[in-house]
């Protein structure tokens, strides 16, 4: 069988190689950075694994951060597989979590059957309006939605801020802007007893969805043809501008349904700061996925680990929290070079 | 009657020039990064960047004019990055711009903590050194230092030497093509290296006009975005450094608009103000997107890394 061992060892030479030389390169990156912050790189690398998924809850505070990555990871594969470059969950997030609070700010005495699903349905519903909206400026207007979806993310956030500090602000908070707590009926189910929340399992399944949809079906290759190229979409009957505004929609759903998930399952009230950068955390998954749903799991459990070892790190060793951001920059920048790289070899390499 | 109106709108207008000058440096950078083919969304970490360190810089040395230059030495700096990951690993753009973006982003936000709640000594404004200008002079040159002429001197010179001079056309010539630069002699990947770090040096510094000059403080993201929205009104302003100038006012106006609504004393929330300045920018970038004409204005080479279709 050589053919077949040299088929495997071209396999393992285009994916496993550079997913192995990134990763030690990202090791070897993350530990000079320590030492620039005078810590010991060896002892606060192995800590950061610890506070990943060193125990139950490590691994259920590893979960929590994973649900809103993989979401909002979500909301940029499925804009990404029509070849859209969309940065817009966290807005999607903001609006899906305002949405969803006006649920339950309007109807607080109803029944978790009634008022849970609602909830989730009117964050899906506002994040996919700031999805559509991006979405049927590009299908229709040709105006860039990598810019669009990014400035949108302001926008959103300062809606959150004119809400719970204004109209929505509870007054016994003692000034402090948030709405009043959610009712029991509005929280979301934790997993197996932790903070870990049905927000995840929303986002499993919503990646093996996408996922099946991409590889087997019909309009995962009509989105596929439309990616390659418009002019022969358009000859075979396909309409860039109606999947355009479709995927971007699905997009803003995820991202919306990410947004209530945290608000009802972590914080239990809407107030700012809901995000810590989930969408665009998201985005370097997506592209670390190399914008495939299942692989997001993967990725999302990982750099959910990454973020919640920043937090603990910043807990218990005081290392700032904004080393989580910049070890997540570093990251997208080893991924990025090394990707390049070795794209270039094997074009050189034959 | 006429002068008091006079008056209210030459305040008007210094302004928005003083809120306009941090993003017109940053937009002027990202133009000439851009006619070269390149688009940086880093610009935003490179901002931040140059807001960070310049603003630590003047704070500690007590001389803003030493934290505008190492601001703009920071902004550079990082800008290597993009450049590296660009021309270098040939990674794709928009990517590099994000990473950059979080490496800034994150390196600001640890590092600048500590000058959170610092102080600098700011520049004198103009109006201070022509004591005995006319009524309607005064107005705005007691609302603007010496940073918002030189912006809009820097936007002028830039523009004249972009279609004025053989640099200027040789950096024109590898956005249209980089093949026919090739031929002509010209490097591309020089040029676009040039291109990248001068687009890093003008980021730092919009960022250090920022933060030094501007609005003298330092906080964790203070540029909120204004890089990004650089980089969409850099379309808007058709990648013409002259047309920065105009596209930058009028931006800055709608910030002006909004900090007078909120002195006026409008029962509006300020967070719902703040979005104006988003709104309009994404209005205008769709607008001059919808226009046939940009097609002929994009530089060649940049349009590929925008046809994602």
């Amino acid at each position: 069988m050589p053919l077949e061992r040299a088929r495997a060892g071209a396999l393992i030479l285009t994916f496993a190689l550079p997913v192995l030389v990134m990763a030690v390169i990202f090791v070897l990156v993350a530990m000079a950075f320590f030492l620039s912050i005078g810590k010991p790189p060896v002892s606060t690398l192995v800590d950061m694994v610890m506070f990943a998924v060193g125990d139950s809850y490590s691994l259920s505070e590893t979960l929590v951060k994973t649900a809103p990555i993989l979401l909002c990871a979500l909301a940029t594969i499925v804009p990404a597989r029509l070849g859209l470059v969309s940065v817009g969950a966290d807005g999607q997030l903001y609006i899906g979590a305002i949405f969803g609070t006006a649920m339950v700010l309007a109807f607080p005495a109803e029944p978790t059957v009634i008022l849970l699903p609602a909830m989730l349905l009117a964050g899906m519903v506002g994040g996919a309006l700031w999805g559509f909206v991006p979405g049927l400026l590009r299908g229709h207007l040709d105006a860039n939605e990598t810019i669009i979806t990014l400035l949108l993310n302001y926008v959103g956030a300062l809606l959150v801020n004119a809400l719970v500090f204004g109209p929505w602000k509870d007054p016994s908070n003692l000034g402090w802007p948030a709405t009043v707590k959610f009712p029991a009926a509005a929280t979301l189910p934790g997993l197996f007893g932790t903070r870990a929340h049905l927000g995840l399992l929303f986002g499993i399944v919503a990646a093996i969805g996408f996922g099946v949809l991409f590889a087997r079906s019909r309009w995962g290759r009509e989105l596929a043809v439309l990616k390659g190229n418009t002019k022969v979409g358009r000859m075979i009957g396909l309409l860039f501008a109606r999947q355009a505004m479709l995927v971007m929609t699905l997009g803003g759903v995820l991202g919306g349904l990410a947004g209530i998930c945290e608000v009802s399952a972590i914080q239990g009230r809407l107030q700012p700061g809901i995000s810590v950068g989930y969408g665009l955390t998201g985005f370097l998954v997506a592209w670390l996925s190399g914008h495939n749903a299942l692989i997001a799991i993967i990725v999302s459990f990982l750099i959910g680990g990454l973020t919640a070892a920043g937090d603990s790190l910043q807990l218990y060793a005081k290392v700032p929290a904004a080393s989580a951001t910049i070890l997540q920059g570093l990251l997208f920048a080893t991924a990025l070079a090394v990707g390049g790289l070795s794209q270039r070899w094997r074009a050189s390499g034959g | 009657m006429v002068d008091a109106d006079l008056l209210a709108a030459g305040s008007w207008i210094a302004a928005a020039l003083r809120s306009a000058t941090p993003l017109l440096t940053v937009m002027l950078g990202e133009t000439l990064t851009q006619r070269t083919g390149v688009i940086n969304l880093g610009v935003e970490g490179e901002m931040l960047m140059g807001a960070c360190v310049g603003f630590a810089v003047a704070a500690t040395t007590g001389s803003p004019l030493w934290g505008l230059f190492a601001g703009t030495i920071a902004g550079a700096l990082l800008s290597i990055v993009h450049a590296g990951l660009v021309l270098g690993a040939k990674a794709n753009q928009i990517g590099s711009g994000l990473a950059v973006w979080m490496i800034g982003l994150g390196l600001t936000s640890y590092f600048g903590r500590s000058f959170v709640g610092g102080e600098v000594s700011p520049f004198l404004p103009l109006g201070a050194h022509l004591l005995h200008a006319p009524g309607l002079v005064r107005a705005v040159l007691d609302q603007i230092t010496w940073t918002a002429p030189a912006a809009l001197l820097l936007a002028i010179v830039a523009g004249t030497w972009l279609y004025r001079t053989r640099t200027g056309l040789s950096w024109r010539t590898v956005g249209e093509s980089a093949d026919v630069a090739r031929a002509l002699g010209i490097r591309p990947l020089r040029v676009r290296l040039q291109a990248i770090i001068v687009g890093g040096l003008f980021a730092g510094l919009g960022g250090a006009i920022l933060s030094v000059d501007y609005t003298q403080t330092w906080a964790q993201d203070i540029t909120k975005g204004k890089g990004l929205v650089a980089v969409g009104l850099v379309i808007v302003a058709r990648w013409n450094p002259f047309l920065v100038i105009p596209t930058a006012l009028l931006f800055g106006l709608s910030e002006t608009s909004v900090l007078k609504l909120q002195a006026g004393g409008v029962a509006i929330s300020p967070s719902l103000l703040a979005t104006i300045p988003y709104l309009f920018a994404i209005v205008v970038v769709v607008f001059a997107q919808s226009q046939g004409r940009r097609r002929d204005a994009m530089p060649a080479d940049l349009v590929a890394i925008f046809r994602t279709r």
